[in-house]
């Protein structure tokens, strides 16, 4: 459906290089990077607004490299929307129409469906400056699906939307997905990765250095900076052993976790996801990974309570409320934390 | 800052000081032209035309110059090309020039052995003494004005309102005409006030390529000269109402547009 081959482009001091994805029809991609890394112009590259210095554009197996943005019929909608400040929500929406001399009255009709469809109907009449980011967010949408583009371009979709509204929007994009439009979405919060995409890729300065579903990106990160962008706060420095046929990482002297059977290097990172360690007011039985710590930060966060303890090295752990009332947890609480070792992900080298 | 803090009536003080040189002047003219010489300088049909004159050929050279300004503008505001800043010079070439200067230049250029004068000559048009002349004089002092502001509003207008317009399906030239050119629209307006204005109230460069027809400014120097100050307050006042409210009228049209958003299918 849409193919990058060995994009490159240079802007200034930044690079995109050696860009290569492939995108499926009707698949929801999501796009993970930092502020930066390049990941809005490469939309722009996919849209046509920039041409890239080397590498080819297809869409269903068209090559769209030097083809004009006006003849790509690839949708983008912007980060900051730009709607057009001197017309009506209608005349917005109704511009790609005017511009094919579509007949007055089919406009009408066009878009009266697609008011009605992302239900903006109400807003028609009104210019952009009295509108919200919400309803922004919906003029535009409707302002490029009428257009019926072969692929919907989202740049940071959600990221100046109030979360109340979020939901609304991102069942918006599900149900467009469904409908089967292919969609490339660009973000930097993971967890819109996790709740729209089909696949994943993670950019970072100018390169994809990950692709796969949501699971396997998160769970399988190739390295510390995929890890952080899927929210993973415990990272370690190790280096691995085998002692009698059992996978140990030490982690400079202070703790050694077992880990379960697989191929090692001598030396890398660990990362444990804060929700897969448990925590307990006594030394719990039969566990494996067991490490007594002191309690020394809790604060609220959106899974309930975030704790920090203190076990000769600090873990991260999010546990529900309830779960820390009922271990009545303060600070310099002593507890006792378990880490199962297939929640252990081994990642090579230090990045 | 303090409404009331010492610095606050310093800068009060001092903006007074410069605001007073200002009005005082033109209320001392005011204030000494009685209200029947005034009523006379009204019926002077002398007086009458070359107000008509200045305003009519600068708003002419205004409208006619509009029509390659306001693409140099655009091209200054969104192109990057070998030597602009030199191309950005030159438009402001004519705002440090001695107006006097200027005016010798553009009577060197419209003048018969000049080229725009000998293309002029070749239709039967002599643009020395000439409205037609008067207009180059005044556009060739006031147009950076047009061109400076038209870039600058083309300026504000963000880039990313263009490209949404071209993923739509828009040309560039539609693109031009329905986003970028009313999105600029106000620095365009207030620039066409200000070379109007500027053009309408030019006296060195026009004397010298036309003292005949007599624009404003000329026949106020004239009468200071041949009749004395008495003489030629009158006119100066008369003048100088007419431009104001010129001034205010153009002034009002584009503060309403700034109000007044452009129509739902403004871009049909």
């Amino acid at each position: 459906m849409l193919k990058l081959e060995n994009i490159s482009k240079k802007l200034g001091a930044f690079m995109l290089s050696g860009i290569n994805l492939e995108i499926g029809a009707g698949e929801y991609f999501v796009l993970l990077g930092r502020s930066g890394s390049g990941k809005t112009q490469l939309l722009e590259l996919i849209a046509g607004l920039n041409k890239p210095d080397s590498g080819r554009v297809y869409v269903d197996n068209e090559d769209v490299t030097n083809k004009r943005i006006q003849d790509r019929h690839i949708g983008l909608v912007f980060q900051d929307y730009a709607i057009f400040p001197n017309m009506t929500v209608f005349g917005n929406i109704a511009y790609s129409l005017h511009c094919r001399n579509t007949d007055r009255n089919e406009i009408r009709v066009e878009v009266a469906r697609i008011a009605g469809e992302l239900n903006i109907t109400h807003l028609l009449d009104r210019f952009p400056v009295n509108l919200s980011g919400g309803e922004l967010q919906r003029v535009a949408l409707a302002r490029t699906l009428i257009t019926s583009p072969r692929v919907l371009l989202l740049d940071e979709p959600l990221a100046s939307i109030d979360a109340s509204l979020k939901d609304d929007i991102k069942r918006i994009f599900r149900n467009l997905n469904r409908k089967g439009l292919t969609i490339v979405h660009v973000t930097h919060d993971y967890r819109e990765a996790v709740s729209l995409a089909g696949r994943v890729g993670v950019i970072h300065n100018g390169y994809i250095i990950q692709t796969g579903t949501p699971v396997e990106v998160f769970s399988r990160p190739v390295n510390r900076f995929v890890a952080r962008y899927s929210g993973i706060r415990n990272f370690f420095r190790v280096k691995f052993t085998n002692e009698s046929g059992t996978w140990k990482a030490n982690c400079d002297g202070t703790l050694s976790f077992m880990l379960t059977e697989g191929n090692y290097p001598d030396e890398g990172l660990t990362i444990i996801r804060s929700d897969e360690i448990k925590m307990y007011s006594v030394e719990p039985q039969g566990h494996v990974n067991c490490f007594k710590g002191v309690v020394t930060e809790i604060f609220p966060s959106e899974y309930g309570m975030e704790v920090t303890v203190d076990a000769g090295e600090r873990f991260c752990i999010d546990i529900t409320a309830d779960a820390c009332s009922s271990l009545r947890l303060k600070e310099k609480s002593e507890v006792w934390i378990t880490i199962p070792p297939e929640s252990i992900v081994a990642l090579q080298g230090n990045s | 800052m303090s409404r009331n803090s010492p610095f606050t009536w310093v800068m009060l003080i001092l903006s007074s000081l410069v605001l007073l040189f200002i009005l005082a002047p033109l209320a001392g003219m005011f204030l000494r032209t009685g209200s029947a010489q005034l009523l006379e300088t009204v019926n002077d049909n002398e007086v009458r035309e070359s107000i008509w004159l200045t305003l009519w050929v600068s708003f002419a050279a205004t409208f006619v110059f509009a029509i390659g300004s306001i693409p140099l503008a655009w091209l200054l505001a969104r192109k990057d090309f070998p030597m602009k800043k030199i191309v950005q010079g030159i438009i402001d070439l004519p705002v440090v020039l001695p107006h006097t200067a200027a005016g010798l230049a553009v009577l060197g250029f419209i003048s018969r052995d000049g080229f725009l004068g000998k293309a002029a000559d070749a239709v039967g048009l002599t643009l020395i003494n000439n409205p037609a002349g008067i207009a180059l004089a005044m556009a060739f002092v006031s147009v950076p004005f047009l061109i400076n502001s038209a870039r600058d509003g083309f300026s504000a207008v963000p880039e990313r309102l263009e490209k949404a317009a071209l993923t739509l399906g828009a040309g560039r030239s539609r693109v031009f005409f329905t986003i970028s050119l009313p999105i600029a629209w106000r620095s365009i307006i207030t620039g066409f006030v200000m070379m109007f204005a500027r053009g309408m109230s030019e006296f060195g460069a026009v004397v010298i390529v036309a003292y005949h027809p007599m624009i404003a400014p000329v026949l106020i120097y004239e009468r200071f000269n041949s009749f004395g100050l008495n003489y030629a307050r009158p006119a100066s006042v008369l003048f100088i109402i007419v431009a104001l409210v010129v001034f205010i009228l153009l002034r009002l049209i584009s503060v309403r547009r700034k109000e007044t958003p452009l129509s739902p299918d403004a871009e049909t």
